[in-house]
């Protein structure tokens, strides 16, 4: 009998590991029955409240997940800095919407009629291009200044680097701006707080403008990507360099280019998220990009870091998570962190490479 | 090789040793601020310390003719909060600079960063302490760096006059040195509760804060308060400060049928909160701010949805003085009063209290003016000053704030005062 | 002469983007007011509202020198034709693009444009500085004049010096083929000697002990900050830098260690009043038992997997102790105050005699890291470190020893904690951010993975050099930030690496083959 359980090679660790998971799962299934069965505290109009805004969330948190995944995926290294990436991204799309808004349309004969609300949609999309090249160059900068001289580098070399760059980043933005909060100025058509009226149960709920339109373009750009990276020839010699540099040289691919543009495409899509961010929440600062960063990374790792559809999915359950986490456990909405990341530990001890991860060859690790 | 490493070793040691010797004397060119170590040696030189300082159970401050007045500042002026430090810090430098100072001495402000935590709070102490020239303190600005500079201010008697620390406890202590000119929790909490119940006729009540000392705290006391009055509080929630997106918990406070909420913490998050008011369903629920969400920011930034707001502020509504400090402040700094912070205004009163303390105090002798420490920590408690924000006459355990809160509501865009 | 003109504009076009920066972030009046300080010159003139001009002159021909040494490449010795070129393209490059930011700005702001709403630096006294109080084409010519003759100075000099050093060289080789010889051997027998041994760690025990009594309350407060963090750094070390697991929630240990100690010796808010010592030994018991919780189910996990779940768990804990669910236990988000000091001699303990403590401590902890690195343990870990499937192959029990390092670690963590705690005598939430682990993790590999006398040099120079910069107000951040950057590319090995901290297989960064010279073959 022993022997038997000793040939199963279960150790103290694991059978620890297993009673703990049960434990856990008994308890979720038990709150969960509780608070959407048995106590019906929330109405069907809230859970879709709940639903909505973890989408939007979830939709942005990918895109900057993303930009880790392909990062991890090449060089195997945490971008510390990529939050700060966002955040200057939406620096520059607030300045492009402020310019729009501040001229007048020509030829209305109106003078208080700006560009921006003239024309909504070409502004909305210069800012986005804007604000994700201004992201993407700064990317392509970092990639260039503070991490090119290190490669060879122990592995660990790098992220403090990326802590630098992080720490300069965020004070050369208060320093250039200020400290002030700032504002986006959305145009009229898709002010914060306005939005379509859709009938649940007795009450309705609102869709927003701003956060339909971020979903939908988070989608759009994850597709584009998607596209890119199984498609194109540079998409090919991405895949080739994070499987292997050396062989990848061999066949004749410029690692160092493939490397700058893997930061670039990341950089891009943080950049988007980042006026995103902007247009659907409105405020920010040069603190922005750090929580969005943090909660990305977490998202990466969730889904399984260097995995690019997994790097969505975690995106996507993280967001919802934060959202209706608390209201499914019924706990308060202050511990949503303490939700999200239990979750992720509960992920890894039982999925160690994540959900969609595949199982890490050991020297990638 | 090990001989660099210990080269190295070597020039950083001595680099670090040497920043941390006093400044050296025969480089009486570097820097203005730092000759300022100079005048302690040579105070036994100056024929004798008067009577006064000898008497007084700290001594005295000795500063030479040139030299100017320093009032320190612990605030955190870089990082997340830097906002309110930076609000701050300006406020009372511009009291610094319109007055015309004393008897050809003029005053200055130090301002240190803590960045808010309250270990760079003690950090900046005890490097205000070192500096003989610094005679009083503004601030600091959060209750927890506040907290832990005190009792380093206590043994150097260094009086202190925060606009910002509102921790009821912090008064509480038996504190000689520590005076604030903010409101506390307990007392704003309790004037909100009493409008909410008496005068608004609300019932059902749901009450939520930032999870920070200053957001909870008021939250507390209007709980308590709206219940002991008896109301009923019908969701009590706490949100994470920072974030972007509040719909999920403002939609579980709806669910609960609210009248009206209480919101306890500052402006960015009453803003955003504000902003997806009617996402979350809260559209005909009233918004209840504190002294923290009063201010320029919250209309600009909310517009229409920001409708019907109700805050409280220690500044009276518009009097001369406060528009004369308005156009004088945006002028020098590019942004408007109250934009930064809510602080704005009782900044610029806490320069102006402390100065007049110190005006009380001091006096000339020969080159030197001398201020009189353990004096100047009495007289800042018995500071009678009339600022922008009403009188400020302090009570035996230093809460100074003595002319009460005035509520406000939006009404077109504007604060105006609550009938 | 190609190369040449594309290296002068290269520096220049560098030297001009910096320049902007510095403008833009108002640090040229600082720097300008610095360079007055420097020369003893008045800081305001006897008209108030202007600063004098001089200043910043300097201040721009500094960075025109800048342009001009940065146009030749390190270790090249190009004709001096080229040198002229190099310095002239340079030159004119810079002052032509600072020169036209500076007229279009200078132009708007004569206009009365007010850009602070955006631009907070612009305001008008800082511009009118950088207009020399004169017309914006004066101010921008006067910009590409300086640009271009200090540009050239810069860049001839640069060249007189290389050949200075090189001759020096020359001169030195000789010299030291007679000299040197004699001289290293005198010097090394010297430190060899048992006696002058003694006698140094002597002189350095009666200067520490003496230190912390000469250098006031300030300095006293910064180096036990520096002294606390040397012990979480050592505490880290062992598992950073000994066993190669990357924790980022180290913080999480700290706090733990802070918080049981604050609890059980503050007044409030529960009054257990616990005997301090005791105190102490059940705080490091708690983190203990925490690192014990976490480390179970999660050391099986490798790499960055490990450090994104114990970022997790340091927030989680953060984010429980200012909750309202655990307010009652541990006071929330305003923390805990009056936590106990211990007493000495019938008084309180006074920041000399915590320096004191912190100083043995700190020694103790140098002495237990030593020989465990040299231990049985310690050769295990290492091996760990360097190929986990090779160690546990040979036999080493891979999953004991790391929790056995996680363990340790947090051990160090909890005693740093109530120190912590106990000296500050306040404890609060915001104390235990993400970037005291961060912090701590930059000590551990700025001075050297698994380098003893690395972790001191490098909280020296995370928790030092900031308060050292302070001078530099509201910059000193963004110079750290950029530090840390620079510190790394120039020594990416660290300040002080160990002996055994070899470039391992698994240790590479950016190559999945375990080859180091990449960039040879690509």
């Amino acid at each position: 009998m022993i022997k038997k359980f000793q040939n199963l090679n279960i150790t103290w660790g694991t059978a620890l590991r297993y009673i703990a998971g049960l434990i856990v799962a008994v308890y979720l299934l038990w709150r969960i029955l509780q608070t959407t069965s048995i106590q019906g505290s929330y109405g069907p109009d809230t859970w879709m409240r709940f639903l909505i805004t973890g989408l939007v969330i979830g939709g942005i948190y990918s895109l900057i997940a993303i930009g880790y995944t392909l990062v991890y995926g090449i060089l195997f290294m945490i971008n510390f800095a990529h939050g700060e990436v966002m955040m200057l991204g939406t620096f520059a799309g607030y300045f492009v919407l402020e310019a729009f808004a501040a001229i007048s349309a020509p030829g209305s004969g109106d003078q208080s009629l700006s560009l921006l609300n003239a024309y909504p949609f070409p502004a909305l999309v210069i800012t986005f291009f804007v604000g994700a090249s201004v992201s993407a160059l700064i990317g392509y900068l970092l990639e260039k200044i503070a991490y090119r001289p290190l490669r060879g580098a122990q592995r660990l070399i790098p992220l403090i680097s990326a802590i630098g760059a992080s720490i300069f980043l965020q004070n050369a933005a208060q320093l250039l701006f200020g400290p002030q909060r700032r504002q986006y100025t959305n145009p009229d058509l898709l002010w914060r707080g306005t939005g379509w009226m859709i009938p649940v149960g007795e009450k309705s709920v609102m869709l927003t403008y701003t956060g339909t339109f971020s979903f939908i373009l988070s989608i759009l750009l994850m597709a584009g990507l998607l596209i890119l990276v199984k498609k194109t020839r540079l998409g090919k010699s991405m895949r080739a360099v994070a499987e292997n540099k050396q062989a990848a040289a061999l066949m004749g691919i410029d690692v160092d280019a493939v490397i700058s543009k893997t930061f670039i495409i990341s950089g891009f899509l943080a950049g988007a998220a980042g006026v995103m961010w902007g247009i659907h929440n409105g405020l920010f600062n040069h603190y922005v990009g750090f929580i969005p960063g943090i909660k990305a990374f977490t998202a990466a790792v969730l889904g399984g870091v260097g995995n690019i559809p997994g790097a969505m999915v975690g995106g996507m359950l993280l967001g919802l998570l934060e959202s209706l986490g608390p209201a499914i456990l019924g706990i308060d909405f202050q511990l949503k962190d303490v939700i999200a990341f239990t979750i992720l530990i509960l992920v890894l001890i039982f999925r160690p490479s994540g959900l969609l991860g595949e199982t890490l060859k050991e020297d990638k690790v | 090789m090990k001989f660099k490493n210990f080269l190295i070793l070597m020039i950083v040691l001595l680099v670090s040793l040497s920043a941390c010797a006093p400044e050296p004397i025969e480089e009486p060119a570097t820097a203005e601020e730092e000759q300022t170590d100079e005048p302690v040696e040579s105070v036994e030189e100056v024929d004798g310390l008067p009577q006064a300082c000898l008497d007084d159970a700290f001594g005295c401050a000795v500063i030479p003719q040139g030299e100017t007045i320093k009032i320190g500042m612990g605030a955190p002026l870089l990082g997340d909060y830097s906002m309110f430090g930076t609000d701050i810090s300006q406020g009372v430098s511009l009291a610094l600079q319109v007055d015309d100072g004393f008897e050809g001495w003029t005053y200055e402000l130090v301002a240190e960063d803590t960045g808010g935590a309250p270990e760079a709070g003690a950090a900046v102490a005890n490097k205000m302490v070192t500096d003989p020239t610094v005679v009083a303190i503004a601030g600091h600005i959060f209750s927890g760096s506040t907290e832990a500079a005190m009792p380093i201010y206590e043994k150097a008697g260094l009086p202190m006059m925060s606009p910002s620390a509102t921790e009821p406890g912090l008064t509480q202590q038996g504190s000689k040195v520590f005076n604030r000119l903010a409101f506390t929790d307990a007392d704003q909490g309790m004037f909100a509760a009493n409008l909410l119940f008496s005068q608004l006729g609300f019932s059902k009540i749901a009450v939520m804060h930032d999870g920070g000392s200053y957001g909870q705290g008021l939250a507390d006391v209007v709980q308590a308060e709206f219940e002991a009055l008896g109301g009923e509080v019908v969701a009590y929630e706490a949100i994470t400060p920072g974030e972007a997106d509040y719909v999920a918990p403002l939609s579980a406070v709806a669910s609960t049928g609210p009248e009206a909420v209480y919101f306890g913490g500052y402006a960015a998050e009453a803003i955003v909160m504000m902003n997806q008011w009617s996402q979350a369903g809260l559209d005909d629920v009233l918004f209840f701010g504190c002294d923290g969400t009063y201010g320029v920011e919250f209309t600009d930034k909310t517009g229409a949805n920001g409708e019907g707001a109700i805050a409280v502020s220690l500044v009276p509504p518009d009097s001369e003085e406060k528009s004369a400090f308005d156009q004088q402040y945006g002028e020098q700094f590019g942004v408007e009063a109250g934009e930064l912070s809510a602080f704005s205004w009782s900044a610029f009163d806490t320069g102006g209290v402390l100065i007049a303390a110190i005006e009380k105090v001091a006096f000339v002798e020969g080159n030197n003016l001398f201020v009189p420490r353990g004096a100047l920590v009495e007289a800042v408690r018995n500071s009678n000053y009339v600022g922008l924000t009403g009188l400020v006459k302090c009570d035996e355990v230093g809460e100074c704030n003595a002319s009460g809160p005035t509520f406000y509501q939006v009404v077109d865009r504007v604060w105006l005062p609550l009938e | 002469m190609i190369t040449a003109i594309k290296d002068g504009l290269r520096a220049g076009l560098i030297t001009a983007i910096i320049f902007t920066f510095l403008i833009l972030i108002g640090f040229t009046s600082v720097a300008a007011n610095i360079i007055g300080d420097i020369l003893g010159n008045p800081q305001v003139l006897n008209n108030e509202t202007r600063l004098p001009v001089g200043n910043l002159l300097i201040f721009i021909a500094l960075v025109g020198l800048f342009t001009g040494l940065v146009t030749l490449k390190k270790g090249s010795n190009p004709p001096w034709t080229d040198v002229l070129f190099r310095g002239l393209t340079g030159g004119i490059l810079a002052g032509l693009i600072v020169g036209t930011v500076i007229y279009i700005v200078g132009s708007f702001h004569m206009e009365g444009v007010d850009f602070r709403a955006y631009l907070p630096n612009l305001g008008a006294s800082q511009l009118g500085y950088l207009l020399f109080y004169s017309t914006p084409i004066a101010a921008s010519k006067t910009y590409l004049l300086y640009f271009t003759v200090f540009s050239l100075v810069g860049a001839l000099a640069r060249k007189t010096l290389t050949m200075l050093t090189g001759l020096r060289n020359k001169l030195k080789s000789i010299k030291s083929q007679i000299i040197d010889w004699s001289d290293k051997k005198n010097f090394h027998s010297l430190v060899g000697n048992q006696l002058f041994q003694a006698g140094l760690i002597i002189l350095v025990g009666i200067g520490l002990y003496f230190l912390p009594l000469v250098w006031g309350s300030y300095w006293n407060y910064i180096m036990g900050t520096v002294a606390i963090y040397i012990l979480l750094g050592l505490g880290l070390n062992i598992i950073v830098g000994f066993s190669g697991q990357l924790v980022l929630g180290y913080v999480a240990f700290f706090a733990t260690g802070a918080y049981t100690f604050a609890l059980l010796t503050a007044p409030e808010p529960h009054a257990v009043g616990l005997n301090l010592w005791v105190a102490v030994g059940l705080s490091t018991l708690v983190s203990i038992l925490t690192g014990l919780l976490l480390g179970l189910p999660i050391l099986r996990l490798r790499g960055d997997y490990l450090a994104i779940v114990t970022l997790g768990f340091g927030e989680i804990v953060r984010i429980l102790i200012r909750s309202d669910l655990l307010t009652p236990l541990t006071n929330g988000p305003k923390g805990v105050t009056n936590v106990g000091q211990p007493i000495w001699r019938g008084h309180v303990f006074s920041d000399v005699n915590y320096m004191h403590l912190l100083m043995l401590l700190v020694l103790a902890g140098l002495f237990i890291a030593k020989r465990l690195k040299d231990s049985r343990t310690g050769r295990a870990w290492i091996a760990i470190r360097e190929d986990q499937t090779v160690a546990q192959a040979t036999g080493v029990d891979t999953y004991k020893y790391k929790i056995l390092a996680l363990l340790l670690g947090a051990a160090f963590a909890g005693l740093s904690g109530a120190l912590f705690a106990s000296r500050n005598q306040f404890t609060g939430p915001e104390d235990f951010a993400l970037m005291v682990s961060v912090n701590v993790l930059c000590i551990v590999i700025i001075g050297g993975m698994g380098s003893l006398p690395g972790i001191i040099l490098g909280a020296f120079v995370l928790k030092g050099l900031p308060e050292l910069l302070r001078e530099l107000a509201d910059y000193r951040l963004l110079a750290f930030g950029a530090l840390l950057v620079v510190m790394m590319i120039v020594r990416p090995e660290g300040l002080w690496p160990g002996q055994n901290s070899k470039k391992g297989k698994m240790a590479t960064f950016s190559n999945s083959l375990g080859e180091d010279n990449l960039e040879e073959k690509v």
